[in-house]
């Protein structure tokens, strides 16, 4: 077993500085064929840059790159691509009006003279999707696809050009705990038909389990590059930052007081059915489930963001009902969506003004907004948020992912809900806004608020939750406490598996 | 139950609704006018449409490509007064070139300020209608110019194959072809991905900016050649004979289920919302409506078909592709998510 | 500083910015000086006056396509019609139901007018162009219809004097314009309604999921845009004794441009009046030299249309560098 390992990628003395900014400094990446390579480091850690280097979009200022051997010079995108180094990014590079077929061969159909070979292209598209194991008509209308399936068709895509390198952009990030074993099981062929595969990603688990070699980026330089045996998360997140994994989630202990959120019975066709849960004071909720389970389709309609069929919604013991956002605001109640980029943030519009949005009449007086009373307001917030850097007049896009999520958390604490709904508070986030994020749940929930939390990372409910409800196609199907409470058992029950 | 009924047939309505408009034209028209059905009709009706078929079909790859072109009734205008001013100085068939090659040039002149200073469609044409509006007006001193040949144009409105016209044969012979180039030519299918997805486009290697900029000389051509067709018919070139078409080219386009957002759309479907429009118009001139009452039951059937559309399909909760048109490609790479 | 950054809605920090703001004062400045070299008789009192008293009423339709342009609403297309609308009805009720109430009607009507694309656009989620397109056509019909697409004239009296007339030597016109202007530029730099808008047309999901009342704020620009383009035609009317249907052509586009100039995005999430009322004056200017300068009238469209295009070029230039970092 002692082969000697073949080489597929090097990159070597790699620096890249932009202007104001060394992104990266002398980094090396060696890369196996047949290996998983994870790549962990927090947000500007330079794995991007590095990543956008491979692909062709940016030139090193110094370093050499190698692929199989063979030293590559300036290179651009198409090249790489050439070259057989495939990307998979987080957002899918897919043509939802096309079919699945014509968008694996897109830029690159097999023509008859002057028309598109369907014949062709459709056996190209049954070619890899079979080879994934993959259950999808070529003919469909890629839109019309879930997302993991789209996934699955990007990743089609790109193996339909025969890489020899596959990188992969925190690809897990809207897959559910199911689509991520398919994920896995596709990865690890990859791996066994000697394809090197780089795996970038924030969730260490994840790294634990399919990893085989990972490395680690901090602040633009190369840390270290270790067998993924011999090294554990908390080994890993101190490497990255210099903390320990269980400074992470801060363990409250707290009394639960009243209850702020009862829901009875709701439903809604064709997302959940009968869903019957409860939040009290200074209790943190969680909702598992996986991805399609209606965990989202639950928060967003106890916020009122869609409609229910059936059922009641009470707000401390008041029965309400929610038929818009403005509605849920009114009656003490806080989303922070999943979507940080399409629902989140305004992106053009400052720190402040995304800041107070939600309560702007409130802030008003009369009819006018008074500059000074809003900074004001907003500067508290910003600095016991950890906003950085603290600049409120900024425009919201100019900051990271972890910026911007304790913004938009930030904007629903100035409208100081009752009731606060986060979905998938923590994801994309780097390590250090994380815990940063979970302080101020912490602080919430201390504070007498309710927290419904949900999360596809199971440590992270697990470690912060006093109640776990976990949803299966719609149903609840379990209340577990924390006591109780295993990622197992959690994942059993997601899975359809009760407890007899 | 009853809610669901309504709506699948709502929906099957919506989505036939060229059918369905063509059978309600089609039987207003029969009750109201004697020999509604024939074939001198439909001659008719598909020579009057031509001119604003050239238009909307010219449209339809702009559509489907993301992107708006407003400036095809000036560049209609600029076209046509530049065959008819040209035919003295360098004979017919030249001057008809010379009008069609000024639509292909007004084209040009919006794809480099889209494609070149990177300026929306939509400003850009808005800004491109108004200067070639004016500059049709300047170069004929507001008044139309006559043609010193009338009588070459006239075949174009004569008969061929009982039921075309020559121009009208073009117009439906552009069309079929145009579906062709859509539905099974590799740039076709590259074009849905640039309107659809402008950076998995450019991911997948298609240089989106030369597609956009084709669809703008396809407009321009397109443009030129109602207005090589127009001028030519009327033996006029009237600067202000594009103005007005406009309105009737989107309408057309809109009934035949291109939407505006990019990524869907076909060129067939433009036929057919063409001559769905023609049918109405032809059908309220025989019934002596007035231009300004046909406009009103033009603007109600296209508010009317957006309605509709818009209940039929769900509550039009937009994707976030519909307010944006498709980016003209930058030097930056997307898709890695970007980290302070 | 920040009084004039919040009212202009700009970020002052990055030179990109810096000519944004600066870049509507330094053309109305350059058009001045180029107007002076051009023409003796441009830089007198009476022919500033004149110019501005010519574009007052189509400055007030540009007010309103601000904060449909802000709210992302594109463009309101059906302008002309409002236009129409208001400037028939205010003289054509004026035999049956006097002057003031035939104003006041021709308002409303075209106010109506606003509500339907209101409702169409802010609440059905269709298509601003295509709606306004459709409901202009509408509209323009019905007025057509209306006077059996002839003229109307108007009768002598108060309010149409008071309208011809001046105040501290400034025509009624012009103070209008400017009081709609005082009103409306901290409406949409100061108010909630404003900031809405600013929401909407940054990101209309996340304004929806930060419980702003999205389709409220849409079709409250469009029904705006509807009363102002209304006033426009009433004021138009009055002060000419005249109206006929085609009254409104070409404003949609005047007051599209007067807004593109000033520096508003048309696909929404920043912007403000101010900025507006440079680019109606810049517009105006623009035509006036363009007469002055002995070139025929039909010229205006063109130079108008070129400065768009350069205008907005340079500010996509300035704003792709500056999110570059």
């Amino acid at each position: 077993m002692t082969e000697a390992h073949h080489i597929a990628l090097r990159m070597t003395h790699i620096s890249k500085s932009f202007p104001g900014v060394k992104a990266l400094q002398d980094v090396e990446l060696e890369v196996r064929a047949g290996e998983v390579h994870a790549i962990v480091g927090e947000n500007g850690a330079g794995k991007s840059t590095l990543m956008k280097i491979l692909a062709g979009f940016y030139q090193p200022d110094e370093g050499e790159i190698e692929v199989d051997g063979e030293r590559v010079g300036h290179w651009t995108p198409r090249e790489a691509i050439d070259r057989g180094i495939g990307m998979i990014y987080q957002e899918l590079n897919l043509v939802p009006d096309l079919t699945v077929a014509e968008n694996i061969s897109l830029g690159g159909m097999p023509r008859r003279g002057l028309f598109v070979d369907y014949a062709a292209v459709t056996q190209r598209a049954k070619d890899v999707l079979g080879e994934l194991h993959a259950d999808i008509d070529p003919a469909t209308r890629l839109g019309n696809l879930s997302i993991s399936q789209q996934q699955l068709v990007e990743i089609a895509k790109v193996m339909a050009d025969k890489p020899s390198i596959v990188v992969f952009d925190e690809p897990t990030s809207s897959l559910g705990e199911r689509e991520t074993r398919v994920l896995f099981s596709v990865i690890d062929r990859m791996r066994r038909s000697g394809i090197a595969v780089i795996y970038i990603s924030h969730r260490l688990q994840e790294v634990m389990e399919i990893g085989d070699r990972v490395t680690v980026l901090r602040d633009g330089r190369h840390i270290e590059t270790r067998d993924v045996a011999g090294v554990t998360p908390d080994h890993m997140v101190r490497l990255m930052v210099g903390r320990d994994l269980n400074e992470m989630f801060p363990k409250l202990d707290l009394e639960p007081g009243e209850r702020v959120l009862a829901v009875r019975g709701i439903s809604r066709e064709g997302q959940f059915a009968d869903v019957t849960l409860d939040v009290r004071e200074r209790e943190i909720v969680g909702l598992a489930g996986l991805v399609g389970s209606g965990r989202t389709e639950v928060a967003r309609a106890i916020f009122g963001l869609d409609p229910i069929d059936a059922g009641e919604i009470q707000l401390r013991g008041e029965v309400v009902s929610v038929r818009n956002a403005r509605k849920g605001r009114s009656a003490g109640i806080a989303l922070v969506p999943e979507d940080r980029k399409g629902q989140g943030i305004i992106p053009g519009l400052s720190v402040r003004e995304n800041f107070t949005l939600p309560v702007i009449q409130r802030i008003a007086q009369g009819m006018f907004i008074f500059a000074r009373r809003e900074r004001a307001v907003v500067r508290s917030l910003v600095d016991r948020l950890k906003v950085n850097p603290p600049q409120i007049e900024r425009p919201l896009n100019a900051f990271s992912g972890g910026n911007q999520q304790k913004v938009v958390l930030g904007k629903w604490l100035l409208a100081k809900p009752d009731l606060l709904i986060l979905d998938e508070p923590t994801r994309g986030v780097d390590v250090g806004a994380k815990a940063d994020i979970h302080e101020i749940i912490g602080e919430f929930a201390r504070d007498g608020g309710g927290v419904l939390m949900i999360s596809s990372e199971l440590p992270e409910l697990l470690a912060v939750c006093d109640r776990i409800f976990v949803l299966h196609e719609g149903i609840l199907v379990d209340e577990i406490a924390r006591a109780d409470a295993t990622e197992e058992g959690v994942m059993r029950s997601a899975t359809g598996q009760v407890a007899a | 139950m009853r809610r669901l009924d309504l709506r699948a047939t709502g929906r099957t309505a919506v989505r036939y609704r060229l059918l369905v408009l063509l059978v309600i034209v089609a039987i207003f028209g029969s009750i109201t006018i004697v020999d509604f059905f024939s074939v001198d009709t439909l001659q008719s009706v598909l020579n009057r449409a031509t001119v604003v078929g050239f238009l909307a079909l010219g449209l339809t790859p702009v559509l489907i490509a993301g992107q708006i072109d407003l400036s095809i009734g000036s560049i209609l205008s600029m076209a046509g007064i530049t065959t008819i001013a040209l035919q003295p100085v360098i004979g017919n068939v030249p001057a008809a070139l010379a009008g069609l090659g000024v639509g292909v040039l007004i084209g040009a002149v919006n794809a480099a300020i889209v494609v070149v200073f990177k300026i929306s469609s939509l400003v850009a044409t808005l800004a491109t209608l108004l200067i070639f509006a004016s500059l049709a007006l300047l170069l004929t001193d507001s008044q139309p110019v006559s043609s010193t040949d009338p009588i070459f144009g006239i075949p174009l409105t004569g008969d061929l194959l009982a039921v075309f016209t020559p121009r009208s044969a073009l117009f439906v012979a552009a069309a079929i072809l145009m579906f062709v180039w859509l539905r099974f030519t590799p740039s076709g299918r590259n074009l849905y991905a640039v309107g659809s997805n402008a950076a998995a486009a450019k991911s997948a290697g298609i240089r989106s900016n030369a597609y956009i900029v084709a669809t703008f000389l396809i407009s321009g051509l397109f443009a030129g050649a109602a207005g090589v067709l127009q001028s030519l018919s009327t033996a006029t070139g009237s600067p202000v004979a594009g103005a007005v078409m406009l309105i009737p080219a989107i309408t057309a386009v809109v009934i035949g289920g291109t939407r505006l957002e990019g990524g869907r759309g076909s060129s067939l479907a433009t036929l057919g919302g063409v001559v769905a429009l023609g049918a109405l118009t032809m059908m309220f001139e025989f019934n002596g409506v007035p231009a300004y009452t046909q406009a009103i039951y033009t603007g109600v059937l296209l508010i009317v078909l957006i309605t509709l559309d818009r209940l039929v399909s769900g509550d039009g909760r937009p994707t976030s592709r519909t307010l944006r048109r498709a980016r003209v490609e930058s030097p930056t790479p997307r898709g890695i998510q970007e980290e302070a | 500083m920040t009084a004039t950054s919040t009212a202009l809605n700009t970020r002052t920090s990055t030179p990109g910015a810096l000519f944004s703001t600066l870049s509507v004062p330094i053309a109305i400045v350059a058009l001045l000086v180029v107007g002076a070299i051009i023409s003796p008789s441009f830089l007198t009192v009476s022919n500033l006056v004149n110019v501005l008293n010519a574009n007052a009423a189509v400055g007030l339709v540009a007010l309103g396509m601000t904060f449909v342009a802000v709210c992302g609403g594109l463009a309101d297309l059906s302008v002309p019609a409002n236009v129409a609308m208001g400037a028939l009805v205010t003289l054509g009720a004026q035999s049956f139901a006097g002057p003031f109430a035939a104003a006041g009607l021709g308002l409303l009507v075209a106010t109506v007018g606003g509500v339907v694309n209101g409702l169409l656009i802010g609440y059905l989620r269709i298509n601003p162009i295509i709606a306004t397109l459709g409901t202009g056509a509408v509209l323009l019909g019905l007025s057509q219809q209306l006077i059996g697409g002839g003229i109307v004239y108007g009768e002598p009296s108060a309010l149409a004097d008071f309208v011809k007339g001046s105040f501290l030597g400034i025509p009624v016109m012009v103070w209008i314009l400017a009081v709609a202007a005082l009103i409306l530029t901290p409406v949409l730099s100061r108010t909630a309604f404003g900031r809405w808008n600013l929401a909407v047309g940054g990101n209309y999901e996340a304004a929806e999921a930060s419980a702003v009342p999205v389709r409220f704020t849409k079709a409250g620009a469009f029904v705006l845009t509807g009363l102002l383009a209304g006033l426009c035609g009433v004021l138009l009317a009055l002060s000419n004794g005249q109206a006929r249907p085609i009254i409104g052509t070409g404003y949609e586009f005047v007051a599209i441009t007067a807004v593109v100039i000033g520096g508003t995005s048309l696909f929404g999430g920043s912007g403000s009046v101010l900025r507006t009322v440079g680019g109606v004056i810049i517009t105006a200017l623009i035509g006036n030299l363009i007469i002055l300068g002995g070139l025929p009238t039909q010229a205006t469209g063109l130079v108008t249309g070129a400065i768009v295009v350069v205008a907005v070029g340079i500010d996509v230039y300035f704003r792709r560098k500056g999110g570059r970092e």
